[in-house]
């Protein structure tokens, strides 16, 4: 089933990405990403690795399952604080307002990520690469810790009866789309809502893309629609609380601040010049 | 406490991994913000405030449904309430072992025979951590002479003895019973033989008849407990005990068969191949017991095969009744089997013959019968697990309930059952294997057997989901019982089958009774009249359950408590689900201990 289901993310992900490629990066750039990508790679080592550590780590962990015995629980405080937000999205659902969003929250999301990196390494300055995946470690990292933090159940296991009123157009991802359930199951716990993920890594995407937009103009304009259609998904869909997705927001700033603070300060051959120059060799 | 910081003798350290991985988390960092908010603080005059747990939708929908209900209606009659969402183990924690709750709500495994309400309610219990006495109920007076005596007599006469005991839980709601839910589940036709047996016992598993070419039995659960762990003697990690029924063997085992009279429980022999109660001259039980001979216990990497013998009877009962072996101040016994056990006095060996021993109960046939129902343990393996926790006395503790011996995954699954432990992949798998040497496989043994090479319990997110998969063949069983909002997902032209079996689960309100407000029976008894249990039938369980006012089965109730048509005790005070705030609020008011104050909160009378 799992199989089945991950199958389909890669070919509608892999359908869709030559398409854009062809649109937004163009020919030009990615003949000569064939001939420069060895040493664009080189330079970009660093943040690759650290990004591979963290995705590694994150993934066992998350596998592995939060202790309780570390962390908050914090299902009550959100709840409390933020009431029934979350519930006025149900005034505006619709059968065709689901299944978009329910599309965007799997397809389109995996698609948001994957695309940047291939667009930013088509270009010849590899910076924006390397701060693409330097945010996407931090988003990780960070996000990780707070997971281990705090403990909450998202809107979908707490306003079971709202949910399901009016069945047929349910919003409740989990009533209608079994491989939804068989894909989160199998990344993530279901006490990992606080931050939204999906929100701060769609953010970043989405501010990097402004940032890039002289590269790419037309990208930044999809990538803004795809991301804010994520973010409405996850609070439509009773996945998150508006503060999970408040917080995601902050992430993504403090993310793309990071990673234009980090990146291109230190080189690495500049480090090791200096290493052979002190004094201590 | 749930944030308990300890570690236990077998924590596996994933929490270390997390405290170096947390960016130098540190555990001091750890605490419970939404748990008990309650009770009458400091100050006297404050509202009154209540917590709920409960678990969230992806364990249990109609629990949680049945907390925001009544919720609902707590708030409207001006009591501050709060849930506490937890997972399912962490939510038994909190109940059973913690007793770190107000209110709760939650599916009761009951058990077939009424005198589970012996451990559940009886004042020597409330003490204790585990399934016994949660609500650490305590009358002495008047409950306890009443669930003795049912337990020593049997028939008629044990049905009248119960009569007090039903009607005390009534008047007194340590626990309120809510409904009991259908017991639905779908089964593919690759087998035959489905329903025969009860799909949640040790029999539901065997002598189904299987195609020619299928040598697997695919079993679906929506509870991912039994990939992580099946320690027989952990309150927290399971429900009803299905894998444990298969992995160990008991005395005797539960036969539920029905018919147009209704449904009858027996305990038909197993493990011992006969036995007959004979009344002893002080009024209890007692019986000679044979064991079948030469059966095997499994075999593990650290332990070889060894004959079950009444060596390991008289072993496991000891054992259950005190995990420490008289090593820890105070004796520590198993979270599970309480009542069962405790009906056991005395199990004398026989010198001569290692398969035969004498039980003495002090209890009829009835709860006799009940007491070989618990799984018959490796004494090899749980005395090497033992001393190896006790080699260093001077800083040997055995917290009731809770020590390693009882919570750990890491004692070898070794049991003499039908089928036996292989390998395990957490949140994925559990799967067993036929064991050859099982006494069913016998040619001279006419006991449904083991049919299928391999057993496999699956995970899967749910019961929709279950369902389609079993009716799509991709799996056989949905072997936890469906909720009741799958059940009618089940379409009427695939090759699946539904299986209907009868029950005994409940679900039910819990109080914890020693603390203020709800040590008091009169709040008890006007927080049990904002649920309405029809509503809650109708529209949580779409009609598949019935409303419950006792906990028993049906032939049980004495008249005067009878469901009819609403709690006889505790009529919902309302109508549709709606709490009649007025009324409601009267009943409160007139509890005695409890004021409105102006602005309509609830407060304790000073």
């Amino acid at each position: 089933m799992l199989v089945e289901v991950l199958t389909r993310v890669v070919l509608v992900v892999g359908l869709l990405l030559p398409i854009a490629l062809g649109l937004f990066v163009g020919r030009t750039r990615l003949t000569t990403t064939r001939t420069e990508w060895r040493s664009r790679i080189r330079v970009a080592a660093p943040a690759i690795l650290v990004l591979s550590v963290v995705l590694l780590a994150s993934r066992l962990i998350r596998w592995g399952g939060v202790d309780s015995d570390i962390g908050f629980h914090m299902t009550e405080t959100i709840r409390q604080t933020e009431g029934e937000f979350v519930l006025l999205f149900l005034q505006v659902a619709t059968p065709e307002l689901t299944s978009y969003l329910t599309a965007i929250y799997i397809y389109g999301y995996t698609f948001l990520l994957v695309f940047p990196v291939i667009a930013y390494f088509a270009l010849s300055d590899t910076t924006m690469f390397r701060r693409l995946l330097t945010a996407y470690a931090f988003n990780y990292a960070i996000g990780l810790v707070f997971y281990v933090l705090v403990i909450a159940y998202g809107p979908r296991n707490v306003f079971v009866e709202q949910l399901l009123t009016g069945s047929g157009s349910s919003p409740m991802i989990y009533e209608h789309s079994v491989e939804y359930r068989y894909l989160t199951r199998e990344v993530n716990q279901n006490t990992n809502v606080f931050p939204s993920l999906h929100t701060s890594l769609s953010a970043t995407v989405g501010i990097f893309a402004y940032l890039t937009r002289s590269s790419y103009p037309k990208w930044f304009p999809v990538a803004g629609v795809i991301a804010v259609s994520v973010i409405i998904s996850t609070m439509y869909l009773g996945l998150h609380w508006g503060i999970d997705v408040l917080a995601g927001l902050v992430l993504a700033v403090l993310c793309v601040a990071l990673s234009y603070q980090i990146v291109g300060r230190w080189s690495l051959s500049e480090l090791y010049g200096q290493l052979l120059e002190s004094k201590w060799f | 406490m749930n944030c308990d910081t300890t570690d236990h003798v077998d924590g596996i350290d994933r929490r270390s991994v997390l405290a170096a991985t947390g960016a130098g988390l540190s555990l001091s960092l750890s605490g419970c913000i939404d748990t008990v908010e309650s009770v009458v603080s400091d100050d006297e005059d404050d509202q009154l405030s209540l917590s709920i747990v409960t678990v969230p939708d992806d364990g249990n929908r109609e629990t949680v449904r049945i907390a925001r209900h009544l919720e609902r209606n707590l708030e409207a009659v001006g009591i501050d309430t709060s849930i506490a969402w937890r997972s399912p183990s962490e939510f038994l924690e909190m109940i059973l072992i913690d007793h770190d709750f107000d209110l709760y709500v939650g599916r009761h495994p009951a058990d077939y025979d009424p005198d589970f309400l012996y451990e559940a309610l009886h004042s020597a219990y409330a003490d204790e951590a585990g399934w016994q006495n949660p609500f650490q109920y305590k009358q002495p007076t008047f409950v306890d002479p009443s669930l003795e005596a049912q337990r020593r007599a049997d028939g008629d006469e044990r049905r009248q003895l119960l009569k007090p005991v039903l009607r005390a839980l009534a008047e007194e709601k340590p626990f309120d019973p809510i409904c009991r839910p259908d017991e639905y589940r779908v089964a593919n036709t690759r087998f035959d033989g489905w329903g025969d047996d009860h799909p949640a016992t040790r029999r539901g598993y065997l002598g189904l008849e299987p195609e020619d070419d299928v040598d697997r039995l695919h079993a679906l659960v929506t509870d991912a407990r039994p990939s992580q762990n099946v320690n027989p003697l952990s309150a927290t990690i399971r429900e009803r005990g299905t894998v444990v029924d298969l992995l160990y063997d008991s005395l005797g085992t539960l036969v539920v068969t029905e018919d147009d009279d209704g449904v009858s429980y027996d305990v038909e022999p197993w493990l011992a191949r006969e036995w007959e109660w004979e009344p002893t001259d002080d009024g209890r039980m007692t019986a000679t017991v044979h064991l079948r001979e030469e059966c095997l216990f499994h075999e593990s990497d650290e332990y070889d095969s060894q004959p079950v013998t009444a060596e390991d009877v008289e072993f496991t009962y000891a054992f259950l009744n005190d995990t420490a072996w008289g090593q820890s101040d105070t004796p520590s016994p198993a979270p599970r089997y309480r009542g069962q056990v405790s009906a056991v006095d005395d199990i004398v060996l026989d010198e001569d013959d290692p398969y035969q021993f004498q039980i003495t109960v002090d209890a009829g046939a009835e709860v006799g019968d009940r007491a070989l129902t618990v799984p018959i343990l490796p004494r090899h393996v749980w005395r090497a697990e033992l001393q190896d926790r006790i080699s260093d006395l001077d800083s040997f503790s055995a917290p009731q309930g809770d020590w390693g011996l009882v919570t750990t995954s890491s004692v070898p699954p070794v049991g003499s059952g039908p089928f036996q432990f292989e390998s395990q992949s957490q949140r994925n798998f559990l799967h067993l294997e036929r064991f050859d040497d099982h006494f069913t496989l016998r040619a001279d043994v006419a006991l449904p057997e083991p049919t299928v090479e391999e057993l496999r319990f699956s995970v899967d997110p749910g019961s929709t989901s279950s369902v389609s998969r079993v009716e799509s063949g991709d799996a056989d069983l949905t072997s936890s019982m469906l909720e009741a909002h799958a059940v009618g997902d089940i379409s009427d032209d695939s090759d699946a089958v539904r299986l209907e079996s009868p029950s005994w689960t409940f679900y039910h309100l819990g109080f914890n009774t020693s603390v203020s407000p709800c040590s008091d029976p009169e709040f008890r008894q006007a927080v049990c009249r904002l649920l309405d249990k029809v509503w809650i039938t109708e529209r949580i369980f779409y009609n598949r359950a019935t409303p419950l006012s006792s906990p028993v089965a049906d032939d049980w109730v004495p008249d005067d408590i009878e469901w009819d048509g609403e709690d006889p005790t505790t009529p919902f005070i309302g109508t549709d689900g709606m709490v009649n705030v007025e009324a409601a609020r009267a009943v409160f008011e007139s509890a005695g201990n409890f004021r409105y104050d102006d602005n309509g909160r609830l407060r304790v009378r000073n």
